[in-house]
């Protein structure tokens, strides 16, 4: 195994075997790994907030979040949060695909207990473009395994390879994963839901996921 | 050659395939129930790009795709479900009505006899400060500006709704169309005159560039789909 990992990560602290799952620590997987960990502590910790919806002709009224709906919102969020911490830092490319659609799902299960028309509808679309953007996100893992024969980044950073396509497609089924830009109309619908702590993990983890796929395909 | 290497690229193009056939299909479908199934059909492409591999890792990652595939579609099909729920519920709830909070409702009673239409401010002041927000919004350009410039048409419309004997929301979709297809019009204008005119007739650049900006200020002005959407 190359352990002289030199990236974008910063400095190489050391690997973690599970069996076939290989996590390594870098200076920037590290930072981004407690980050993620103390957000899913605050979720855990904190209250939702009440939202006040102003109403046409009428009084203003204060959206709560009912007991029932903050379980099943707090269990998604803290999943979400575990999953985003340990994408950080999984050293397998099909692994960190699979985090990926992990994190599409409790995306959408978080905004699901919400009983509100137009979040639902984001909710579906967001669900719809998460499905179809699997295709590029698997499919360039799978390419990737095609012409190299390894899945394992602490393999593929010591050599190189052409993998310019292969890359495009990765980046391009985490773009859909995530939802960011092109994708982001109905994310966006999906953080009016009221109940922050939770909404607020669903930005984090895309936030950290984009910057480490970013990472990950600048070191393969 | 082994057969599982020679079938890569057959089964890959094929997964392909697939995967932008059934996006055409979904590009076309409108029924919720159908698009869900039809977005199930792209992770089965998915699967057959991993299953082109033919070897044991590419067994075990099958696997794990699928699962997250078969949860994925769960969880939108239970959303689904849900909002069903939620919109038979809602169906017996009143819509509101487009503008509504700026249509008379019933008339104020009101014992003294003021002649709100007398009073000259009524009628100065909101063309004025209409005036002032479509010249603010001229000089400001871009989408600002054609957002600061719609606003002002939409305070004109509004407020001449209330100095006059009130103003319906087919009047106010009238108005909004006119102004769309106006908006569409100036585009033609800025692209196809003006723009294509520069490659065409390079010597009379000047007209083409006049026409060119001045059909984009009008464009951009007359821009209501920035303020928000028509929903009738």
């Amino acid at each position: 195994m190359f352990l002289n990992i030199t990236s974008v990560a910063g400095e190489f602290y050391g690997y973690i075997p599970f069996g076939d799952i290989v996590l390594y620590v870098t200076e920037f997987s590290a930072i981004s790994f407690v980050i993620a960990l103390f957000f899913t502590l605050v979720v855990y910790f904190t209250k939702p907030e009440k939202q006040l919806e102003s109403q046409i002709g009428g009084f203003d009224k204060l959206n709560y979040v009912s007991l029932e709906e903050l379980k099943i919102r707090r269990l998604m969020a803290i999943l979400c949060g575990i999953c985003t911490a340990f994408a950080m830092l999984t050293g397998d490319l099909f692994n960190y695909a699979l985090f990926l659609a992990v994190i599409g799902i409790t995306n959408i299960g978080i905004v699901s207990a919400v009983k509100k028309e137009w979040v639902l509808n984001a909710a579906y679309y967001y669900g719809i473009i998460a499905m179809i953007s699997t295709l590029p996100l698997f499919g360039g893992a799978a390419l990737i395994l095609a012409k190299t024969g390894t899945l394992s980044i602490l393999e593929l950073a010591g050599k190189h390879q052409d993998l310019l396509f292969q890359k495009m497609l990765y980046a391009a089924g985490m773009v859909g994963e995530t939802g960011v830009a092109p994708f982001y109309a109905a994310k966006a619908e999906m953080f009016r839901a009221p109940g922050a702590p939770y909404i607020l993990m669903i930005h984090l983890s895309s936030l950290l996921i984009v910057i480490r796929t970013a990472e990950i395909l600048l070191t393969i | 050659m082994d057969v599982v290497q020679h079938m890569f690229n057959y089964s890959v193009f094929a997964g392909f395939v697939v995967g932008i056939l059934s996006l055409i299909a979904i590009g076309y479908q409108r029924s919720d129930i159908h698009l869900l199934i039809l977005t199930d059909v792209v992770e089965c492409a998915m699967l057959v790009i991993i299953a082109a591999l033919g070897t044991d890792l590419a067994e075990a990652l099958i696997l794990p795709g699928l699962v997250v595939g078969l949860a994925e579609f769960l969880a939108v099909s239970e959303i689904l479900i849900q909002r069903c729920k939620l919109r038979k519920k809602e169906r017996e709830k009143k819509t509101p009505k487009l503008f509504e909070e700026f249509l008379v409702v019933e008339e104020p009673k009101v014992e003294v006899d003021i002649e709100h239409p007398r009073m000259e401010i009524l009628y100065s002041a909101s063309r004025f400060i209409s005036l002032i927000l479509v010249i603010y919004g001229a000089f400001l350009t871009g989408f600002t500006g054609g957002a600061v410039m719609s606003v002002g048409l939409l305070f004109y419309l509004l407020s001449q709704g209330i100095v006059s004997r009130g103003i319906s929301s087919e009047d106010i979709k009238d108005f909004w169309e006119a102004v769309a297809g106006f908006s569409g019009i100036m585009w033609a204008l800025w692209i196809i005159l003006g723009f294509i005119g520069f490659y065409l007739f390079p010597e009379h650049y000047v007209t083409f560039l006049l026409i060119a900006g001045g059909a984009l200020a009008l464009k951009v002005g007359s821009k209501l789909g920035l303020i928000g959407d028509l929903k009738l």
